[in-house]
This record gives C-alpha cells, sequence and structure tokens, in this order.
C-alpha cells in the first residue's frame, strides 16, 4: 500500500497530503514537495510536444532508496503524487495507474461538492477513504 | 550490485585516493590546462591578487597558437587557487588534473622578504614537481628595476632561485599579459611535446598507466599477459587522447578514445573505459558547445560563494570571444568519432555506471556527473540533468562535512539552473544543516543560517509578511514551519536574538492558521523568551551579506476586529462657521477605537492623539506591543478591514472651553450633540430664576467669538419668554485669554400658560365627558357663559350661566384637577411641566477663526414648571363707568402652599393650597385708538387678539407663595374672548347719551315711572370713530326679563311707543353727533329694560369698502348695560318710595293731572280693547 497520498492544486500548494506513518510527515512533505520540480519539468515538456495527447500519468518521478514516488497530472494541472516504498513489488505500474485513476474520481467528486471553494485545502471524506 | 563490484574490483584499502573533488569542473576543463594561481608572502594585499587574478583569466583562458604544422590551435586554461596535491595523483587517468603551470604573487620591501618569497616559490614548484612544467614569480619591490626579468639593483634573488620571474613596482603591471601568455605559450609547447612524445611511443612498449587506487591491485598479475597488454595499449590510447584534447586537436582526441575505448571494453577495464568515454563525451562537447559555459544561468554566479576560481573563470569566458557552435553536420564529416547531442548523455551515463562499479572512484563518479548534468542543461534536457543529479547523492563517498556542504551546495546552484527550486531548496537546507552537524567539528551556526535563508525562496517563503499573507499564501505550510523553526534556532545559535525574535514573530504572524492551538501556544511562549533578551521592533535587519530582513509585525495577535475611527466628542468637533449647527465637520484629534482578540476575549481600546501640525492626517495604522515584539499594524494588510488608511483634515488650532453653571446638573438629560454641562430648575409657573453660566478657556488658544442660541423644541416667542440673556454683557468679556473665564446670566422664566385650556369641561365635564373631542374644543369658546349674550338666546344660556355661578362654588378642586389632568393628555404642551432647551455657546478664535471654524458647546438647560396660578374660567361684567369693566377670574392656586395673590394695586386675596376663587379685576377697556390700528383682514380674530393682548397687558396677577419665597406674576395671554365680550372690553365706537325725560341716565341708575306717564327716551350716538359710518340703524327695544332665561320682547298689549322706535341714519360723520327721541307709556307695572342699538346695514358684497368700514359692517353696537325702568302704579309707589310721598302732597295738583290723564288713557285703552273683543 502508499505510504503517503497527496493532492496539490493549480498554484503547487498542497490540498491534501495524508500518510500512513504521521510521525514522519515531514519528511514526506519534503519528498513530495520536492517531487512538484520533475512534476512540472515534465509537465512542460509535455506542453511543448504536444499538449493535448498527454498522458496523465506521470510514471516514475524518482526513486531513493526506500521510496518509490509517483505523480499524476490532470488536465487542469491537479497533480497527484503517490510514495511507494521501493520494497513494494507488488504494485505493478498498472496498479498504481489504478490508484491514481480512483484518486481522480475520488477528488472530481469532492471538487463537485458545490460547497467546494477552488483552491481551498480538500476536506472530503471521500478524498480521504482512499 | 554495485558495492559488491566494488569490492570485487578495488582494494580494500588504498594508498591515495582523490579526497578534494572538484565540484566546478565541467567537460570542457578536459580540454584546459591547469595554472595555480597563488600569492605568497604576507605583504601583498588580497585585492591586488584578485585584481591581477583576474586579468589573468581574462587573457588566458582562451587562446590561440599556431602549431607547427601551420594550423592554430584553440587552447583552453584553467586558472584554480587551491589545488590539493592529492588530485595530481589522478593525473595519468586523466590528464587535466595534472597542474602544469604556477604563478605566484608576491611583494617584498627589502631582501629578507624577496629571499622568504624565492623559497616559497621554489618549495611550491617542489610541490607540484612531478606534474609542473613551467612556473612564473611576479613581484612588487620597493625599486624599479632595468629588466622585467632582473631584481633591481640592490637586490638579488637567491642562487637555487630558478624560476622566471617578473619584477614591477607598481601594481598596474600593464605587460602582465604579455608576461602570462609567454607563460602559457611555452606550457602549451611543452604540452605539444609530451603529446609528440607519446604517440611516437612504440605500441607494445608503453607502461600501464594506473589510477591511484589500482597500484595494489595489479601486484602479483601478469604484466605481460595478452589481457594486460591490451589493457596498457587501451590506457595508452586514451591517455595520448587526453593530451591531444588539451593540445586543442579533438578530432584526433576523439579517434583516440574511441580506439581506447573498443581496446578497453575487449578487456573489462571498466574504470578506464568509464574514462576514455568520458573523453569522447567530453571531446564532443567541447566541438558541439564550444559556449557552453556561457550559458549557465546567470543566478548562478550570484550564489555561488566569493572568491571561488570556478565563478571567476566563468565570468571570464563570459566575455571572450566566442565562435559559434557550427552546424553538426559539418563537424560529423570532418570528425567521425564525434557524438551527437543525444548519445552524449548516454555514453556520459555509461562512463558513471562504469565509474559507479569502483568505490574509490567515487568522487571521480560525482564530478563526472556534475559534468554531465551541466551538458544536458545545455541541452535543455533538465529531466536527464535532474537524474544526473539525483544520482550523485546515492554515490557513497566518504567526504569531510566542508565537502559534503559543497557537494549539497553545487547541487543545489545545479537544481536552480534549470529551475528545480525545491530540490535546489532542499539541498541548501542540507547543506545547511552540514554546517552544524554533530560530525562537524566546526559548526559554524552562521553560515548554516546563510544558507538556511537562500533556501526559503525554494519554499515560497518570502520573509515579508505582508507576501504572506493569507489571500496569496502559497506552498507547503508544514515545511515552511520546519523552515523557520530551523532559522530560528539557527538564529538563535548564531547568538543574533534580534533575527531570532523576527524569525519567531514572522512564524507566529503567517503560519498562525496552520499551526495547532498548541504549536500556537508554544511557539507564542518561545518568542515571550527570545524576546526578553531582543525586543522586536518594525524595522528592517540588514544583515552582514546584505540581506535584509524586512520587518515581521503581529497583526493578527492580538487579532484587530474592526477599526474605526472616532469623531471627536461632538463639543470638540470644529465647525465650519459658514454651516448649519448640525453639520458634521471634519474634526481635529484622531481617538481611535479598536476591538483586539486575545485569545478568546474581545477588548476595546481606544488611541486617542493630538496632531501637531495643520493639514491632512493619514492614519495607516496603528503599534502594538505583543509578547515583547512591538509591531506597526497596518490596516492595508490586516484581513477584514474595510478601509486601508483614513484621511484626517487636521484644521488650525482652535479654543476650548469649559462650562460650569450655577444651578445643579441634570440626573439624566436627553442626549444631544456638543452637550458639555447641565443645569436644571423648578419654577413655579410665572417665576423667574437666574443661571450663572461660567465658560472658561481651557485651551491654549484666545476666544474671539461667541455666538450664544437657544435650541429648543418651544416656538421662538415662547421660547425668548422663557430663556434671556444679556448678550453685550458677556461680548464685554472678549477676548477670553487662555485660562481667563467670562460670566453670562441666563435669565429663566416659568412661561406656562395660565388660562386653563377647557374650562368648560371644568364645568360640565359631567355631561360632556363622554361627548367626541370636536365637541370639546368647539365648547371652549362658544361655552364662555354671558348675561351679556344677545337676549333672543334661549333659555339653555342661561342655564349656563347658573351652572356657571354654582358649578364654581360646587366644584371641589379635586375634580378640577382630575379634569385638568385629563385635559393635559389634549394639549400636552401646555401642561407638560418640564422644558427642556440647549444653549448653546458657539466659540471661536485664533487661526481656527481665521480659518473659519468653530466650536460648539452646549448647555443642557431643563426647567420643571409648576403650576401656581390657573385661571379656570373668566368672564367680563361692565363697571360702573363706561371706561372701565370688570374681569371676573376664576382662580385656583395650583399649588400646596397658601397664596397671597395681588391682583391690583392695593387688593390682594389670600388663597389655601388647592383653593379655587373668584376675583374681580377692574380692567379699562380697550381703546378705540388700539383697534383703529387694525388694519389688514379686520376679522374677528384680529380683534379678539387686540382685545385679549389689551387685556393681558393690563391686569397684573402678581402671587407670593407664604412660606417659600417664590414670588411670580400670572399673565393672561391666551384668554379668549367672545363677540359680546368683545363689545364690553373695547370702547363702544359709538358714544351714547341716554336721556330719560330729559334728564341723562347713568348707567345702572334706577328709574321709575308712572302707570301710564308718558316717558321721553333721548338717544343721542357720537361717533368716535375717526371715520364716517354708513347706514345705521338706531333700534329701541323694550323687553322685559322673566330672570329665569326668558325674555319677552312681546309687549305690544303692555307699553306703547310714540315716535320711531327704529331710525335709518345714512351717515355718521366721524365726531358727528345724531339725536332721537321717542316716547313710551307703559300700560302694565313692572320691570322693563329697554335694549338700545345701533347697527350699521350689511356691507354690499359688490361695493367696495374701505377696511375700517369692514370692521363695522353689519355689526350691531348695543348700549350696555340696559336701561331699567320699573313702572309702578301711584300707590304702589307710594308704599314703595318715601321719596316719592314726599313729592305727592308738594305737587298734589300735578298728581291729579296726571291721574286723571291717566284714567283717561285706561278707559281709551278699555274701549279700544272692547272694540276690538267686539269685533273679535
Amino acid at each position: 500500500m502508499a505510504v503517503c497520498v497527496a493532492v496539490i492544486g493549480k498554484d503547487n500548494s498542497p490540498k491534501y497530503i495524508r500518510c500512513v506513518d504521521e510521525s514522519s510527515a515531514l519528511q514526506f512533505h519534503c519528498k513530495v514537495h520536492t517531487s512538484i520540480d520533475i512534476i512540472e519539468e515534465k509537465l512542460n515538456v509535455g506542453n511543448k510536444a504536444a499538449t493535448d495527447i498527454r498522458d496523465l500519468y506521470l510514471n516514475l518521478l524518482y526513486a531513493t532508496e526506500e521510496y518509490k514516488i509517483y505523480g499524476y497530472a490532470t488536465n487542469t494541472k491537479i497533480k497527484f503524487i503517490i510514495v511507494l516504498h521501493s520494497s513494494n513489488v507488488s504494485l505493478r505500474d498498472n496498479d498504481v495507474k489504478m490508484i491514481f485513476k480512483k484518486l481522480h474520481a475520488a477528488y472530481s467528486n469532492a471538487v463537485c461538492n458545490s460547497f467546494y471553494i477552488p483552491g481551498d485545502q480538500l476536506n472530503s471524506r471521500q478524498v480521504q477513504s482512499i | 550490485m554495485r558495492s559488491a563490484i566494488s569490492v570485487i574490483l578495488s582494494s580494500p584499502v588504498p594508498d591515495n585516493k582523490m579526497s578534494h573533488p572538484d565540484y566546478e569542473q565541467t567537460a570542457h576543463d578536459h580540454a584546459a590546462l591547469l595554472l595555480l594561481l597563488r600569492p605568497i608572502g604576507t605583504q601583498i594585499k588580497q585585492k591586488t591578487v584578485t585584481r591581477l587574478c583576474e586579468r589573468i583569466i581574462k587573457t588566458g583562458s582562451r587562446f590561440s597558437v599556431a602549431d607547427s604544422t601551420g594550423g592554430t590551435r584553440d587552447i583552453l586554461a584553467r586558472f584554480v587557487r587551491e589545488h590539493p596535491v592529492e588530485n595530481n595523483d589522478w593525473g595519468d587517468f586523466q590528464t587535466h588534473r595534472r597542474l602544469l603551470g604556477l604563478i605566484t604573487f608576491g611583494k617584498y620591501d627589502n631582501q629578507v622578504e624577496l629571499n622568504e618569497l624565492c623559497r616559497v616559490h621554489e618549495t611550491l614548484k617542489v610541490k607540484y614537481s612531478a606534474t609542473l612544467y613551467d612556473s612564473r614569480a611576479i613581484l612588487f619591490g620597493p625599486v624599479e628595476s632595468n629588466n622585467v626579468h632582473e631584481p633591481p639593483t640592490l637586490f638579488s634573488t637567491p642562487s637555487n632561485f630558478k624560476t622566471r620571474a617578473v619584477f614591477y613596482t607598481d601594481e598596474t603591471c600593464p605587460d602582465l599579459e604579455t608576461h602570462v601568455m609567454e607563460c602559457l605559450n611555452s606550457l602549451f609547447w611543452i604540452l605539444e611535446s609530451k603529446r609528440l612524445e607519446r604517440s611516437r611511443e612504440k605500441i607494445d612498449r608503453v607502461s600501464l598507466l594506473l589510477a591511484p587506487f589500482e597500484k595494489k591491485d595489479f601486484i602479483g598479475l601478469d604484466l605481460e599477459s595478452r589481457n594486460n597488454k591490451k589493457r596498457c595499449v587501451g590506457r595508452m590510447t586514451k591517455h595520448l587522447g587526453d593530451l591531444c584534447l588539451q593540445a586543442g586537436l579533438p578530432a584526433d582526441a576523439l579517434s583516440n578514445y574511441n580506439s581506447a575505448a573498443s581496446v578497453l571494453q575487449a578487456v573489462n577495464d571498466w574504470l578506464w573505459l568509464g574514462a576514455a568515454f568520458e573523453g569522447l563525451c567530453a571531446a564532443s562537447a567541447l566541438v558541439l558547445y564550444p559556449n557552453m559555459c556561457r550559458s549557465l544561468p546567470l543566478q548562478r554566479n550570484s550564489s555561488l560563494q566569493e572568491g571561488s576560481p570556478g565563478k571567476q573563470r566563468r565570468g571570464s569566458q563570459a566575455v571572450a570571444t566566442l565562435p559559434s557552435p557550427p552546424a553538426i553536420e559539418v563537424i560529423k564529416s570532418n570528425m567521425p568519432h564525434i557524438l551527437l547531442p543525444e548519445e552524449i548523455s548516454k555514453k556520459y551515463r555509461e562512463a558513471i555506471v562504469h565509474y559507479s562499479k569502483y568505490q574509490y572512484a567515487g568522487i571521480i563518479e560525482t564530478e563526472a556527473s556534475f559534468k554531465a548534468t551541466r551538458i544536458s542543461i545545455e541541452q535543455n534536457c533538465t529531466l536527464q540533468a535532474a537524474s544526473y543529479l539525483s544520482s550523485v547523492i546515492l554515490i557513497n563517498l566518504s567526504l569531510s562535512e566542508q565537502e559534503k556542504i559543497d557537494r549539497f551546495t553545487t547541487l543545489s546552484d545545479l537544481y536552480t539552473s534549470f529551475g528545480f527550486i525545491r530540490k535546489a531548496s532542499f539541498c541548501l537546507r542540507f547543506a545547511a544543516a552540514r554546517h552544524v552537524s554533530q560530525n562537524n567539528p566546526n559548526p559554524d551556526w552562521q553560515q548554516c543560517y546563510n544558507l538556511m535563508l537562500q533556501a526559503t525562496s525554494g519554499f515560497k517563503l518570502s520573509l515579508d509578511p505582508v507576501e504572506m499573507s493569507p489571500e496569496n499564501h502559497r506552498g507547503w505550510p508544514v515545511i515552511q514551519i520546519q523552515v523557520i523553526t530551523e532559522l530560528v534556532t539557527a538564529a538563535n545559535r548564531m547568538g543574533n536574538p534580534a533575527l531570532s525574535t523576527r524569525h519567531m514573530t514572522f512564524l507566529l504572524q503567517t503560519m498562525y492558521n496552520y499551526l495547532t492551538p498548541n504549536e500556537r501556544k508554544e511557539t507564542a511562549l518561545q518568542l515571550q523568551n527570545v524576546s526578553q533578551q531582543c525586543e522586536g521592533a518594525p524595522v528592517p535587519l540588514v544583515l552582514d551579506s546584505g540581506t535584509v530582513i524586512p520587518p515581521a509585525n503581529l497583526t493578527n495577535i492580538p487579532k484587530t476586529k474592526s477599526f474605526i475611527l472616532k469623531n471627536m466628542q461632538p463639543h470638540l468637533q470644529p465647525q465650519k462657521i459658514e454651516r448649519a449647527k448640525e453639520d458634521h465637520g471634519p474634526f481635529l484629534f484622531t481617538p481611535i477605537n479598536f476591538g483586539s482578540l486575545e485569545r478568546k476575549n474581545i477588548s476595546k481600546s481606544k488611541v486617542a492623539g493630538r496632531p501637531k501640525e495643520v493639514g491632512d492626517l493619514e492614519i495607516l495604522g496603528f503599534s502594538t506591543h505583543t509578547l515583547g515584539v512591538k509591531s506597526n499594524c497596518r490596516l492595508r494588510y490586516m484581513e477584514g478591514m474595510v478601509h486601508s488608511q483614513y484621511t484626517v483634515e487636521v484644521v488650525p488650532a482652535l479654543p476650548r472651553i469649559e462650562v460650569a453653571t450655577s444651578l445643579p446638573q441634570t440626573a439624566s438629560f436627553s442626549s444631544g450633540d456638543n452637550i458639555v454641562t447641565s443645569a436644571s430648575i423648578s419654577l413655579y409657573g410665572g417665576e423667574s430664576a437666574e443661571c450663572t453660566v461660567t465658560i472658561t478657556n481651557s485651551g491654549q488658544v484666545p476666544i474671539e467669538t461667541i455666538e450664544l442660541s437657544v435650541q429648543s423644541t418651544l416656538d421662538t416667542v415662547l421660547e425668548s419668554k422663557i430663556f434671556k440673556w444679556s448678550e453685550e454683557n458677556l461680548m464685554a468679556q472678549l477676548p477670553l485669554q487662555a485660562g481667563a473665564s467670562a460670566s453670562l446670566t441666563l435669565y429663566l422664566y416659568a412661561a406656562t400658560d395660565f388660562i386653563a385650556p377647557t374650562s368648560r369641561n371644568d364645568i360640565s365635564s359631567s355631561t360632556y365627558l363622554s361627548q367626541p373631542s370636536s365637541l370639546m374644543s368647539h365648547s371652549g369658546h362658544s361655552s364662555l357663559p354671558s348675561r351679556l349674550n344677545s337676549p333672543s338666546h334661549t333659555k339653555r344660556q342661561s342655564e349656563l350661566t347658573s351652572s356657571f355661578r354654582s358649578g364654581l362654588s360646587s366644584h371641589s378642586g379635586r375634580s378640577s384637577l382630575a379634569s385638568s389632568r385629563l385635559s393635559k393628555l389634549a394639549v400636552p404642551l401646555h401642561t407638560s411641566n418640564v422644558v427642556e432647551g440647549q444653549l448653546n455657546i458657539k466659540y471661536s478664535g485664533g487661526a481656527g477663526l481665521t480659518a473659519g471654524y468653530c466650536r460648539i458647546s452646549s448647555v443642557f438647560v431643563t426647567i420643571e414648571m409648576l403650576p401656581s396660578v390657573q385661571i379656570t374660567n373668566w368672564d367680563v361684567l361692565p363697571a360702573e363707568t363706561p371706561s372701565q369693566f370688570y374681569l371676573v377670574l376664576d382662580l385656583t392656586n395650583m399649588t400646596n402652599h397658601e397664596m397671597e395673590l395681588h391682583y391690583t394695586q392695593t387688593k390682594c386675596i389670600y388663597m389655601e393650597g388647592k383653593e379655587p376663587c373668584r376675583i374681580p379685576v377692574p380692567v379699562d377697556r380697550c381703546p378705540l385708538n388700539k383697534l383703529s390700528m387694525l388694519n389688514g383682514a379686520g376679522d374677528i380674530g384680529e380683534l379678539q387678539k387686540v382685545c385679549s393682548e389689551h387685556i393681558a397687558s393690563l391686569v397684573d396677577l402678581r402671587w407670593q407663595l407664604l412660606g417659600t419665597e417664590s414670588i411670580g406674576k400670572a399673565t393672561l395671554s391666551g384668554i379668549t374672548l367672545t363677540q359680546d365680550m368683545l363689545d364690553l372690553v373695547r370702547m363702544s365706537p359709538l358714544q351714547w347719551e341716554i336721556k330719560i325725560n330729559d334728564a341723562v341716565v347713568k348707567a345702572q341708575d334706577e328709574l321709575t315711572c308712572n302707570l301710564g306717564e308718558c316717558v321721553s327716551v333721548g338717544i343721542g350716538i357720537c361717533n368716535a370713530l375717526e371715520h364716517p359710518l354708513s347706514d345705521l340703524m338706531l333700534s329701541i327695544n323694550f323687553y322685559q326679563d322673566h330672570h329665569n332665561g326668558v325674555n319677552n320682547y312681546q309687549l305690544e298689549t303692555r307699553l306703547s311707543i310714540a315716535g320711531a322706535n327704529k331710525v335709518m341714519l345714512p351717515a355718521l360723520q366721524e365726531y358727528g353727533r345724531v339725536y332721537h327721541e321717542c316716547r313710551v307709556v307703559f300700560f302694565t307695572t313692572g320691570q322693563y329694560k329697554i335694549d338700545i342699538q345701533c347697527s350699521s346695514k350689511e356691507s354690499t358684497p359688490n361695493t367696495p369698502v374701505v377696511c375700517s368700514e369692514l370692521i363695522n359692517a353689519g355689526h350691531t353696537w348695543r348700549y350696555i348695560p340696559p336701561i331699567e325702568i320699573t313702572c309702578a302704579i301711584l300707590f304702589f309707589k307710594l308704599n314703595r318710595s318715601f321719596t316719592f310721598g314726599h313729592k305727592l302732597v308738594e305737587n298734589r295738583y300735578r298728581f291729579q293731572h296726571q291721574l286723571r290723564q291717566q284714567i283717561c288713557f285706561l278707559c281709551a285703552y278699555f274701549d279700544k280693547h272692547l272694540t276690538k273683543i267686539i269685533s273679535d
């Protein structure tokens, strides 16, 4: 299972971040934060090449000795990041993709809430349930 | 796996390892000649050295040399300020690591110093002797030498000093460049010769070149094996490639590298294969991107530390002329082995992978990664660059802390250069942490803090709280909080409490919303602690590095909920003199009212200020001192503020007054503007009192003008009656200097209405209480009872008259009080016993007056008006003289005290409390000349007004309450009069002269006559008006008053009139007189009354009339009181009249004659009647 899930807004501010181990939250915050750089870069590249047919899934952003960080960006530049343990081999690329899909759906549902102001911190049970 | 290979391939403990990584290297450096620039001795100034170095680098970094074949070689040179001798050991592996040249700078003043400089130079030469080709010493002496290469006279170099030296006196050394170029040229030629030497070596004779750590690996190996031979050849080819590259022959280098790579690959010599690949990449990059160093972003330079050689090198290269990169196809045809851009990174990756197989090649690997990154940046492949960099971290090196710091700062620089600011900041933070890590033998908090500060931008953390306002807050609060906390710690540890206070304040201010309540509490406590060491102040802090830390203001602790600019107290507000009083002018002082949130309780704070100068005052915010931090809270930067600033117009100074009165203050008064004090008094109706108002100038400005006015809900007439003062008296006391006082006497008069509003109600309250109010109001006027009402009025009025008489006596004070209370509801003004007024004192002076401003202070005056005397009813009666009449008043003493009431000069009456009584007041009738002044529409209202004013002016009711000292005066103003009353009140315009039997009759004379006597009635009318009257009709009517309200005019059977009883008078001139006479005979005895009246005919509507005529038109004047004649028969008269009896004897005959006449008359009468009866 993922050790950390994050939803990042258009302006690269965190909307939602949740870690399995709350005590090392800061560490994950840093990891996720720095991985924005790579997402940005990937999105930039995409912009140059073909804006329309860009895969939302950004693949592995980078791997450290402990963790693998995967990224996913929607067309509205909302970014999802999942941090996995490096030792976790049960999850394949496709599985990660599936998680992202689910996350995206949950996020869409949360945003559909008419009381949600775009840009605010996410506070949705649905998102939290994943 | 990586470590496994390393263990296999490398010996566990190498003797030599390159322990000084050079993170600044680029691929181009592979082609550069390495020179060391080194100041020696203690004399030479750092500044001079820096300047000289710059010049050398500028000239020498890139130069061209014509070679022996006639071609030109582009040669690069790299100048460093430090070069660890250990790095030379890797010179066989990669020749650009060898130090080839040495240039020293020194300054001497005497021979000893010169000797020392030479010695140090020689020592350095020895140090690098293994690789050094050539050296120069640049020496500055006190005297000029004849030959630059010779020491000046009197000085000599030691004998062991074999270096070519350059001697200068001044530090401008104009031909420095020439000497440097000469040195570089010599280096090139030596290199070129070495290259040629190497290239001519026999392929099978070459020795094995070794990397430093490899020396042990080959002990015991068969050097003569085929494999080893190949290894030797491969390594040597690679080495030759290095030399070619340095000597400016990239094409040769490429082919050498290429062949070396194929050889080395075959023998699995991974380390050197890696080096060959790197060489290929470096050579290709050199050809493809000749300007590469230039493309490095500028901010890289700024973030580098001062004095770093890399910076200088790059800066200088940017200045050098740069050839544009040639097209790839052209190059490819010239150099078949060149790598295409995408191949470069691929090969570099391979090289790095090969390096990584050796634990001790970590530094080479790291450097290769950096070089590869720089190429990737040049190629705009940022992701690739990032991947190189991220692999750097994985390289396990045992480095000193300083080297680790360098590694991280370099990483950070590179990340920054391609826009990975978050990574860059992350690395900087790491570097900062290394500065103070436990392993660091000499922790440096200052450095740590500086790096930390640089890192903040990557976390979207601006140290200016304004940019961190909640609306535009970006970034990751959790990380930001961590960074700020670290900053606080670093600042604290480096002994700058001001900084830590600042950062702590910043943390609390900007991150308040992201902190848990517990953290907030902790942070606040910490802030309190640090601020004890250094109080926070809202000024920018300038660090040694020049960085400015903007001020952090705590605007949300306490949280300001609202900020209201409060006007001055109304009486201090300046008013525009032109304006109406109610207008709110601009204000002068600035009392501010703000609420604050201290955790949970809301408190209100008031800030007051006094402006010092005239003009516009802008209020931008306020200052607080919270938790030991002084904050300037600007409204602009605060949440929920309606206005970002307030502007106050400051007008010139105005005087201020304090007002006091001699009367006690009101306990509570209705709120109003400007009121500064109040006065209250109780007065009985008609009573007067004085109130002294003392005005003290409490300000600094003299008062030059004062204007007084009274403001109340009353009408102006009444107002002026109640409030009176002498303006002149006050004006005489002006100008009022500061501190001086002026007094003003305010005369107060209780102007109550003494006329009971509805006296009719009192009288017949039982009858009329249930009637609708319209009837009540109507009854007030018409009900006034009068015996003088027209005789044709019916019985009811007599009833009223009687009820008036009896009602007054029978009415108890209680019931009349009750009804007067009732009437209060109907007419509140008359009976409301409290009058409130406001004495407005408008004053100004000094500059404020010139500018047209004033202030208004008000005294609130409350007068409680107690009822004193009330006139419940009134009537007019004819007096004994025609010039006067009696005003009969029913008075009630409304007080509880005994009252003495003077109603004429001589007469007075005592009344018990609440007691009613009746008094007749003789009043002169209203003279005609008063009436004649009437002009305009001569309606009855005007007339009534004049008459009632006449009465009010003449009747002087003075009361005094016994027991108290109160005296007062009641006025009759407001009395209403009916038409009939009016006739009595005013002088008749006609003067009557009545004669009975030729004797002038006075009013109320008792007249008698005999039955059957012919009485002559003569009436003379004199017009007292100033204008003629026309169409008058004089009529004489006899009637009998039955004293039961019935007047009988049907007197045909009782009397007979000889002569006209109605006479038309066409005109009566002014002051003209007419006389008419008629006779009357009474048939029966009784009391007869003569109603003599003179009426003017109704004026025809069409004919225009003079206004004075209008008054009289259709009017009837009556002679009042009516003449009474008592008719009696003789004997009756005898009995009745003693006087008549005497006369009887004396005039016996006359009586006989009269009797006879009467009998005749009676006979005739009877005859007449008999015939009438018969005829009927």
